[in-house]
């Protein structure tokens, strides 16, 4: 009885690190021979990726993708993380394609590959319309709290140039700064500027005003794949040039960061 | 795995680690002795002969015992603003902390009370001594020894508890890990490093409950 | 303003009642395991060899000691880079009956070890082999001490389930956490949520205590 267990152990141990060895054919061909594309985004970010009100992934993070599966010929599975959960859930194999509003950094670059940009912005400082802050070094003072999104470029860049300030992260989505700046936990807070302006409808009207200057330069925003990932990485780069041409690009942009249309249907 | 931990960015981050095991370690004092405060007071409340004390004690105790945690603190974190109320994470989940180990203890303190038999009560009140004397003399000394035992559980179940803290912004251990994987994408380094810290803590504690258990038996008095 | 929020509180109950219908599948399943897992090591526990009562210690204190959102994180992040991939779901399912089965080991290991001496000499002295001497003979008593704890340790596992919505499982604290970002009615979310686990724990909690009184009495007779 016992060489049975100790077959059966073995074995089990086989399958667990065949399975577990990163696939050298590559990713894309993985995704059609296995019939799903994963993708990670973030949870709780209207418009990018949120759950709307019938209760399915939506979003323009999940509409590109949902194209994306559909071109390929795939179904699509969405996984949804915190921000500062996104990378590691790309790198553990758990999800195939990151997709978010994600700035390719150089030091994220290290970790993971940046599909080519679907668009830009900048960083920028917010806070409550009746605050008196209006420049940065108003808020650049050791009474200051700024709020910061964990894992995020804001994060990076308040770290850097606020030496004074008391800077808070929160663990989630952009929200998370948003409703703490309104309760009152930060007096400021430091996100991507069409993050912060694509949450504002939800807020009270004019409760939450913008510093007039961005930090920073505009910067990029893409989606990630593995280093490995190469074929993926390529299919993904033709993808937007092709969205860009056929008109898609013009209308999933149009309808969920461009305007607030798809608040009518999904809020 | 074991090789290709980074020990190097452990030890850099060793000063937000220690930073966050000293912020765990104060939370939970703070909490713990916030809830002896409410738990006692919650306890007298339940033991109470007016229907209402008993019947609020009652409700607390039993709505906190059927919750989970992360709730109550969601809770407070989001509630407290609908209502107006400006609290700043750290003081919201020392609230949260504070209410649900005083719900425990409340229990706690009860079940040690109700331990002493009535022949002690009884003798008691035959040798003329009041309410107060009979409490200070004869029933705390001996429910202390079924007491502090399981008090000092409830103390290793709010330093996991504070753990929790973490997802409303707090600053304590378990976020520095957060922080470490998110700035670094090394979840091993960040996470198994707090593991062992916590692990630290716990084998701290542990011995002082055993060593409680055995000193305070001899007081159970027969 | 009243039927504004009437109507929204009924638009969301749906999607709550589907994240409690997640809630009790992945507190059941792993009720399932980790009694299974946790019979078997509380056996072991109380075996003759001291080399697998104190590995099995050993594992018990490590889940005892850090705190059950640290332990996700760690099977769902670090897990794959040892070579186990898993969904959200599966993992946290793995993290739950991983620590639950620890606690439900040491019950039942408690249960076992208060069944008395002779009881062992009796079984043994009638013939009967170590496997059936604990089928039939000391399992069966020590049931009167496990049962009303291991119902206990259900309803902490149905609240640490709770914890389990950091990866992103969509039960009833996520499903609450989901609409409190996107509509902030804090209040009213997470009393309703704390409504829909009270309604599930607090029956749990009365079974754990008349099983206590009902079992306690049945020992009195003997």
């Amino acid at each position: 009885m016992r060489t049975r267990h100790l077959v059966a152990v073995l074995m089990a141990l086989v399958l667990m690190v065949g399975f577990s060895t990163a696939a050298t054919a590559g990713t894309l061909t993985d995704i059609v021979k296995r019939g799903e594309l994963r993708v990670a985004v973030q949870s709780g970010a209207a418009p990018m990726a949120f759950v709307d009100k019938n209760g399915k992934h939506t979003g323009a993070m999940v509409a590109f993708v949902e194209d994306m599966a559909k071109r390929m010929g795939v179904k699509l599975k969405i996984l949804d993380f915190d921000w500062d959960g996104l990378i590691p859930a790309l790198l553990s194999g758990k999800a195939d394609m990151l997709a978010a509003d994600m700035t390719p950094t150089l030091k994220r670059a290290l970790k993971i590959t940046f599909v080519d940009p679907w668009y830009y912005d900048q960083l920028c400082i917010f806070t409550k319309s009746d605050a008196p802050y209006k420049t940065l070094a108003d808020i650049d003072k050791k009474d200051v709290t700024v709020g910061v999104l964990l894992g995020s470029t804001g994060e990076t860049m308040a770290k850097k140039i606020l030496k004074n300030a008391k800077i808070k992260s929160y663990k989630g989505g952009g929200r998370m700064v948003i409703n703490a700046l309104l309760a009152g936990h930060v007096d400021a807070g430091v996100n991507d500027d069409m993050a912060v302006l694509t949450a504002l409808p939800d807020y009270p009207a004019n409760s939450v005003r913008l510093l007039d200057k961005r930090l920073g330069s505009k910067a990029p925003l893409s989606f990630a794949v593995r280093h490995e990932s190469i074929n993926l990485w390529q299919w993904a780069n033709l993808y937007f040039k092709t969205v860009r041409l056929d008109g898609t690009y013009d209308r999933i942009i149009h309808y969920w960061v461009e305007s607030t249309e798809w608040a009518k249907d999904h809020k | 795995m074991i090789t290709n931990f980074n020990f190097r960015v452990v030890w850099e981050y060793m000063p937000l680690f220690m930073q966050g095991l000293r912020n765990t370690f104060l939370i939970s004092l703070v909490s713990l002795i916030l809830a002896l405060a409410v738990g006692i007071i919650a306890c007298g409340c339940r033991l109470s002969r007016w229907k209402l004390l008993r019947g609020l004690a009652i409700a607390y105790i039993e709505s906190i015992r059927s919750t989970p945690l992360l709730v109550q603190i969601y809770f407070f974190y989001f509630g407290l603003p609908t209502l107006g109320l400006r609290v700043p994470e750290l003081e919201t989940g020392i609230i949260a902390l504070m209410l649900n180990s005083g719900a425990y203890i409340a229990e706690i303190v009860r079940a040690g009370i109700t331990s002493v038999s009535s022949g002690q009560i009884e003798a008691g009140i035959s040798s003329g001594l009041s309410y107060f004397q009979r409490m200070r003399f004869i029933i705390l000394p001996q429910a202390l020894g079924v007491t502090v035992p399981p008090l000092l559980g409830q103390a290793i179940v709010l330093v996991k508890d504070s753990a929790l803290l973490s997802l409303i912004s707090v600053m304590e251990l378990t976020r520095c890990g957060q922080e470490l994987t998110s700035e670094r994408f090394m979840p091993a380094e960040g996470f198994l490093t707090v593991a062992v810290l916590y692990l630290c803590i716990y084998y701290c504690l542990k011995p002082l409950a055993g060593w409680a258990q055995k000193k305070l038996i001899f007081r159970e008095a027969y | 303003m009243i039927a504004e929020y009437a109507s929204r509180l009924i638009q969301i109950i749906p999607f709550f009642l589907k994240g409690l219908l997640m809630t009790v599948v992945v507190s059941g399943i792993s009720l399932v395991l980790s009694t299974a897992l946790g019979f078997i090591l509380g056996i072991l526990r109380t075996g003759r060899s001291r080399l697998v009562s104190r590995s099995i210690g050993l594992y018990v204190d490590v889940m005892r000691g850090t705190p059950f959102v640290v332990q996700i994180f760690i099977v769902f992040f670090i897990l794959p880079e040892w070579g186990l991939q898993l969904d959200a779901l599966p993992a946290a399912i793995l993290a739950l009956t991983a620590m639950t089965s620890a606690f439900i080991c040491e019950v039942v290991a408690g249960g076992i070890r208060a069944v008395p001496k002779g009881q062992w000499e009796a079984a043994a002295a009638s013939g009967l082999n170590k496997f059936q001497q604990l089928k039939l003979v000391i399992l069966p008593q020590a049931m009167r001490t496990i049962l009303p704890p291991l119902v206990g340790q259900y309803v902490l596992m149905i609240k640490d389930s709770s914890v389990v919505s950091v990866i992103g499982v969509t039960e009833l604290t996520r499903v609450g956490w989901q609409t409190v970002v996107r509509i902030p009615e804090g209040l009213m979310v997470f009393t309703l949520v704390g409504v829909l686990y009270f309604v599930i724990c607090y029956p749990l909690i009365r079974l754990s205590n008349s099983l206590e009184q009902r079992l306690s009495q049945e020992s009195v007779r003997l």
